[in-house]
């Protein structure tokens, strides 16, 4: 599903480049629960930002379905993102003026479904995640862990192959973090590829794989 | 204390580089726009304020009240009232008659065209004019001496100093030399009373018709008069004493009429105007009406309060990135009083210097604004010691009004809250929002008068107005013998080529140009104005006038020059109450309602003689037998007219050395017609296009703001998918509505008041719609694309940085 070849991302500090990823090589398949560990400054939300394709490598071949993602346009890359992809973040990034219902129906309009679509799909997710009694209340209103609930349900509303999550469970407490992970193995376990960023052993043990990076590049030997 | 307030309000406006540069442009300029109309006002204001006895002198004027007509009065003062009063009134101590004339000048053995003004010796001692050179005591003493402006004596003799020397002048047939006492310096832009050269009325005391308006206690022959009353005289309120005088000089006003006609029952009483009220009672004939004065004032507060809304809303779109810094010294202590005391700092800081820069602007624009006020205005402290003190109130005023609403805003915000970051307060409170619809609804609504009064302009300008303006050059022939030079002029010219037509008059036609008229009875017995052409015989013929019944003037008829008229269409309708082709062979009844002499031969399509705002007025044409034409019209061939002109100046040089050649073109004089229209046109053009400018200068400040605010939304946004089209729609879409709602305001506002002033004009436009909406595409495409500049950037730039520092 995806393939990085010799990536590498750079700097200019003082006329001369600081690595901050450095000849990376990665394959990853469908189905799979990567997570990608490593100290701060290791370069890890960079690696999630080019696989998720938010940020160009300087150098090197990305190809997502066997498409080159390095050299498409913006808008063919753009088009493949919205289809493809969705992005939990550690701080939620959930919009403080629209209601769950319409965060979790952003997406959608801007993938131009029609109303009645939306409306349907919008059900179903709140629905499956069990938070029909919220979808009036604003993102304030929540807790940490039913914020990132409304995270996920919006990256998943628009049926995307692959997960992308940077530190999800960050800002929760470990009860709330549990649960965040369990949803994830069950959603890999229904299909969806899922590549997350994490600090904590216990999450990366949920994964099926786990890439170790540091300063900018792969350690080998797991 | 004030030095920290100073010195954080410094760094605030330099860390903040384009809301200072916003704030402080826009400040400057509508400062500038505002001392320029300040300084015409406090000219307005000032005028004969610089007369030693101001307070005590005042002007006879005529006043004029009845049930059907308005009170009014005319500045004509008849020739014997002046010395009577002084005479009659213990307390007037002295009265002086001004009786103005055109005149030609010769010195030095040039020839000039200028006036010349006749005073009593009193002249002097009432009026503050000081002298380069001679004395006021001698200077009118003698009928042929003469007082010069330092002005006129450059230009006659190129120096000053010209005591003694002789001038000749002219202002009858023949010229006659006068001596030179005395030199005045230049005469204030300020003054009501004006003259270029100023002769003794014993020098007019014998002219016949001066003689005769002596005995005639009713007759006008174009005189101003001022009293100066001693100290203590309360004469101008004490009506009762005007009027007994009035009594015993015009006793036939107050005996009861056994007919009454409408006139006979108008009222008519003297009064004394003070001096400095002449040029601001539009009341009386030739005052100025003080509401214009309002309307510009209004007009650049209104641009001054855009400039001062900028800074409000600015400062409030930026709160919230401030709220920290408040926290901060909030929890150390700071009371909230010293806070509104360091915002209004800031806002001072930036006024002052405004107001610096906004005076350098306001210097630099005004030869542009002289034109357009048709003054000489300068800055002058001394000239004007109001100003100061009036600029400094503005400075104040503007820092209070930019700089109180922020600063009471910021300061009540609760330091927990605020490091809590729970306040939130963007660009887009209610408030804000009103503020920036008003900038909006002002300057549509000015763009919105302009485009209506260019139109009504325009149609002004082309409309048909029944007579061929176009290639007619007028001669001015005043104080020439015309009876002898315009038969051998019209002889040498009309023969050549490019010269169609030429023809002669004792009217002229356009803007400042005199009328003559006489009252007639009209079909139901009411006395009538008609205005009278005396020209000759292929006057309306060289003028391109329609007949549209009877005949033209037959010089060969000699009863075409005994009782002959032609008459327009206005006085058949009005005065005849019948049709054109039954006028004809009618005789008109004169004022006392007798048959005259005068026989309708042919009546003429109306022709606006007048500019627009009247409706066209009966007229007659006739040619005179004595025949004293005071202008020459010539009607050129269409094509650069340089030659022809040459053609005319040659000719008349020859015949009438001791003359000018003066000449204007008619369409020219008409379009002087709309000096006002176009001046207010260029006003309210350039507050418009000011105000829309400093408008969108806050709009790019707001948007500034607004794309800093939600720099994380439009992040998330853009990571859920959306295009840098949906992201630019989002940031646009709510100062698209804001001006939607203004224009939607202004539209009414701006009919109504257009439509009122329309109202001023008999011919006019319609006002169509289409001007809405082009002003409101335009404001929409302006503000659009001010907005657009912003949110593009805020769009275009990667969200992985907005998303990334948590």
């Amino acid at each position: 599903m995806i393939e990085l070849k010799h990536i590498s991302k750079w700097y200019q500090v003082g006329g001369k480049p600081t690595f901050i990823l450095k000849d990376i090589n990665l394959t990853i398949k469908e189905g799979e629960f990567v997570s990608i560990m490593g100290p701060s400054g290791s370069g890890k939300s960079t690696l999630l930002h080019i696989l998720g394709m938010l940020d160009d490598a300087n150098e090197g071949e990305y190809h997502f379905m066997d498409q080159p993602v390095h050299s498409l346009k913006e808008k063919q890359r753009s088009q493949i993102y919205k289809q493809h992809v969705g992005f939990v973040f550690q701080a939620y990034h959930l919009i403080d003026e629209l209601t769950v219902y319409e965060n979790i129906e952003t997406p959608l309009i801007y993938q131009n479904v029609k109303t009645n679509e939306r409306k349907a799909m919008v059900a179903d997710m709140i629905d499956r995640f069990n938070i029909v009694g919220k979808k009036d209340l604003f993102p304030t209103q929540l807790s940490g862990g039913q914020q990132q609930l409304v995270g996920i349900a919006r990256a998943l509303i628009a049926k995307p192959k692959l997960l992308l999550a940077d530190e999800p469970t960050g800002n929760l407490n470990s009860k709330q973090g549990e649960e965040i992970m369990d949803l994830f193995k069950q959603l890999n376990k229904e299909g969806v590829t899922i590549i997350q960023v994490t600090h904590s052993e216990k999450n990366a043990g949920y994964g099926s794989h786990i890439i170790n990076l540091l300063d900018g590049r792969i350690e080998q030997g797991n | 204390m004030i030095k920290h307030y100073i010195k954080i309000a410094f760094r605030n406006l330099a860390q903040q580089k384009v809301l200072s540069g916003i704030n402080i442009v826009g400040l400057s300029v509508g400062i500038a726009c505002f001392s320029l109309f300040l300084l015409y006002a406090v000219s307005e204001f000032s005028y004969d304020r610089f007369h030693k006895n101001t307070n005590r002198i005042y002007r006879i004027v005529e006043w004029w009240q009845g049930e059907k007509r308005e009170p009014g009065g005319y500045a004509w003062a008849y020739t014997p009232v002046a010395p009577a009063m002084k005479r009659d009134f213990p307390d007037v101590e002295y009265a002086v008659r001004l009786k103005g004339s055109d005149c030609l000048v010769k010195a030095d053995n040039k020839v000039f065209h200028t006036s010349i003004t006749f005073a009593d010796t009193a002249f002097f001692q009432v009026f503050t004019f000081p002298l380069v050179y001679g004395n006021t005591q001698t200077a009118l003493q003698q009928p042929n001496q003469v007082v010069i402006t330092r002005e006129k004596a450059l230009l006659y003799f190129g120096t000053a100093n010209v005591v003694g020397k002789t001038l000749e002048l002219k202002t009858d047939t023949t010229f006659i030399p006068f001596t030179i006492s005395a030199v005045a310096e230049n005469i204030p832009a300020n003054s009501s009373v004006k003259f270029n050269l100023l002769g003794s009325f014993e020098h007019i005391a014998n002219d016949p018709m001066v003689q005769q308006s002596n005995l005639n206690w009713y007759m006008t022959i174009g005189m101003q008069a001022f009293v100066q009353l001693k100290p203590g005289s309360r004469l101008a309120s004490e009506q009762n004493r005007l009027n007994l005088f009035r009594r015993k000089y015009y006793p036939d006003d107050y005996k009861p009429k056994k007919n009454p006609t409408k006139e006979d029952l108008i009222q008519t009483s003297f009064r004394l105007q003070p001096l400095r009220d002449i040029h601001m009672n539009p009341t009386i004939e030739g005052g100025n009406d003080p509401k214009n004065i309002w309307i510009l004032i209004t007009i650049a507060g209104a641009v001054l309060l855009i400039a001062c809304i900028n800074f409000t809303t600015l400062a409030i779109g930026r709160s919230a990135n401030r709220a920290k810094e408040i926290g901060v010294q909030k929890v150390m202590g700071i009371r909230r009083n010293q806070l509104i005391s360091q915002f209004l700092t800031e806002s001072l800081l930036l006024s002052v210097l405004s107001t610096l820069i906004g005076l350098l602007l306001a210097e630099g624009l005004l030869p542009l604004f002289n034109q357009l006020a048709d003054r000489q205005l300068t800055f002058s402290i001394s000239r004007f010691p109001e100003l100061a003190w009036l600029l400094l109130g503005l400075t104040l005023l503007v820092a209070l009004l930019a700089g109180s609403y922020p600063a009471l805003v910021l300061s009540s915000f609760k330091p927990i809250e605020v490091l809590k970051k729970k306040i939130r307060i963007g660009g887009s409170n209610l408030f804000t929002r009103s503020l920036v619809t008003l900038q909006f609804v002002l300057s549509i609504g000015l763009i919105i008068s302009t485009i209506i009064i260019l139109q009504q302009i325009a149609y002004m300008r082309t409309k048909n107005i029944g007579f061929n303006k176009e290639n007619l050059v007028m001669i001015n022939t005043e104080r020439i013998d015309n009876k002898k030079i315009y038969p051998l002029y019209k002889q040498a010219i009309q023969h050549n080529a490019g010269i169609l037509g030429v023809t002669a008059s004792e009217m002229g036609l356009g803007a400042g140009e005199g009328q003559m008229g006489t009252g007639y009875r009209d079909y139901k017995g009411e006395l009538q104005g008609v205005i009278e052409y005396p020209g000759d015989y292929n006057y309306l013929h060289t003028m391109d006038m329609h007949l549209i019944a009877g005949r033209h003037f037959n010089p060969a008829l000699a009863s075409d020059t005994t009782g002959a008229v032609i008459v327009n269409e206005a006085l058949v309708q009005n005065i005849l109450g019948t049709t054109p082709e039954k006028a004809i062979g009618i005789q008109i009844l004169n004022a006392k309602g007798n048959r005259g002499t005068k026989t309708i031969i042919g009546v003429t399509r109306n022709f606006n003689f007048e500019d627009l705002t009247h409706m066209v007025r009966p007229q007659m044409f006739y040619r005179p037998a004595k025949f004293q034409p005071s202008r020459i019209f010539v009607r050129l061939q269409a094509g650069d007219p340089g030659s022809k002109l040459t053609l005319l100046n040659n000719t008349w040089k020859q015949l009438a050395p001791d003359a000018p050649f003066e000449y204007s073109f008619v369409d020219e004089k008409f379009d002087n017609f709309y000096k006002n229209e176009n001046r207010w046109s260029s006003i309210a053009g350039w507050a418009g296009g000011i105000s829309i400018f400093l408008a969108c200068l806050g709009l790019f400040g707001l948007a500034t703001l607004a794309a800093l605010n939600r720099t994380k939304e439009i992040g998330i946004r853009k990571v859920l998918g959306a295009t840098v089209s949906q992201v630019v729609g989002l940031l646009s879409k709510d100062f698209v509505k804001l001006i939607t709602v203004a224009l939607v305001l202004a539209t009414p506002l701006s009919w109504y008041v257009m439509h009122n002033w329309l109202q001023g004009y008999a011919w006019r436009i319609n006002i169509t719609w289409w001007v809405f909406a082009l002003t409101g595409a335009f404001a929409i495409l302006v503000s659009v694309t001010t907005v657009s500049v912003q949110a593009i950037k805020a769009a275009m730039a990667n969200p992985v940085k907005a998303l990334r520092n948590e």
